[in-house]
């Protein structure tokens, strides 16, 4: 359950995007920001810590979005770091995708792979998840190393594990 | 008391029969011949107012002379010794028997009572003696069995105290081979445990790595692709 600071920063870049349009590409944005910041401590230490100077940090979110996203992805992301909030980005984040697909009447399937879904893969998979938990869904692929082979999706509190870490884990428990 | 009595009276009356059965001359009296005839010649003398001449014829002084050659009796004495001894002796036996035989008398019952006296008290101490013996033979035996009693409740107590050492020293032996054995059985579990930990961390660790490798895109297609099959195949 998401505080209501989250909830709160969440609503509004739902607002903010939703006025602005192409609410698509942003949740895209967002989340593969969101997902940078998970995976680089260094960045996400910087954003977030109050000695360095907001108008830095700012600076910092406009070299890395320069270019590669839209204006409003970069205000939403400037806004949130601007306010001290950078270390709850990635939540904030999530839940304004869970928002957004909330408001299609979809879930949100967090996918972890080694590599990425293909377009046909990732239909087949919504398709698969449909069948399978009943819940229409929007996937969001992770390229995560750590998976090694095949894939882990999180609906929620569901967990859906297929990945070759997870046979290695479990060969790993039966020689204990 | 009475035959001692009796016999005492009867040692003098006996003397006294046999000096008068036995009386004699006055020259038993064992005066010598001499001096009988000495002894008559000077009566004889003086009766003739001193004519020794006259004396010296008198047929009377001359028997008086020849008798002083008689033998005299070898026991009796002259009756008037006999006379004078024998009223002596009367007296002297009368003093006895009134005077001397109580004050004797007396004096050996009192030797005799001091004698039973002391007899009785010897005895008395004889038996207070065996009595105290009785008593430090009865204490001796008392001590004697007090002794092995000691004796016997100190070897019981040695007795208990070494079962209890022993005892205790087998259980503390017992306890620590159990806990060695149980030490021993933990490090071989330990030891068998970090064995397999570093076994199954060496497999994995390479298992991982040939996996690693083996994974290219076409693989990891394949593993999307049976993991979507697998969701879709899951109802539920």
């Amino acid at each position: 359950m998401a505080d209501a600071a989250v909830t709160g920063y969440a609503e509004a870049l739902f607002a903010v995007a939703s006025v602005e349009g192409d609410l698509s590409a942003v949740e895209d944005e967002l989340f593969n920001f969101a997902q940078a910041l998970r995976s680089n401590d260094e960045l996400r230490s910087t954003l977030a810590d109050g000695n360095v100077p907001a108008a830095r940090r700012l600076q910092v979110v406009d070299d890395l979005l320069d270019g590669r996203s839209s204006a409003t992805t970069s205000v939403l992301v400037s806004m949130v770091v601007g306010a001290g909030r950078a270390s709850e980005l990635p939540a904030i984040v999530d839940a304004f995708i869970e928002r957004s697909a909330a408001s299609r009447n979809k879930a949100v399937a967090t996918v972890r792979a080694a590599v990425d879904l293909t377009a046909d893969q990732r239909d087949r998979l919504t398709a698969a998840i449909k069948v399978s938990t009943g819940k229409d869904v929007e996937i969001r692929v992770v390229e995560d190393p750590s998976v090694l082979g095949g894939v882990v999706t999180e609906i929620g509190d569901d967990i859906i594990d297929g990945s070759v870490r997870r046979r290695l884990n479990q060969l790993r428990e039966s020689f204990r | 008391m009475r035959n001692q009595r009796n016999r005492l009276l009867a040692a003098p009356l006996l003397a006294l029969v046999v000096l008068v059965a036995f009386a004699g001359p006055a020259s038993a009296s064992g005066e010598s011949v001499g001096g009988c005839m000495a002894e008559h010649f000077a009566e004889a003398v003086e009766t003739y107012h001193g004519n020794v001449e006259e004396a010296a014829h008198d047929v009377a002084v001359q028997d008086q002379l020849e008798k002083c050659f008689e033998a005299p009796s070898p026991i009796l004495p002259e009756m008037n010794e006999i006379i004078w001894g024998g009223g002596a002796f009367l007296v002297l036996f009368v003093l006895m028997v009134k005077k001397g035989f109580p004050a004797v008398q007396g004096a050996m019952d009192a030797r005799a009572d001091r004698i039973r006296a002391d007899l009785d008290e010897a005895d008395q101490a004889k038996l207070d003696a065996q009595s105290v013996k009785a008593g430090y033979e009865a204490r001796l035996a008392d001590a004697k069995s007090e002794a092995s009693r000691l004796i016997d409740e100190a070897r019981g107590d040695a007795e208990r105290v070494r079962a209890d050492l022993v005892a205790r020293a087998e259980a503390d032996a017992a306890g620590i081979r159990e806990r060695a054995a149980a030490e021993s059985d933990a490090a071989k579990a330990q030891a068998i445990a970090d064995l397999r930990t570093e076994v199954a961390a060496i497999a994995l660790g390479a298992a991982e790595r040939v996996v690693q490798s083996s994974l290219d895109a076409e693989v990891q297609g394949n593993l999307i692709d049976a993991y979507i099959d697998e969701v879709a195949g899951t109802d539920g």
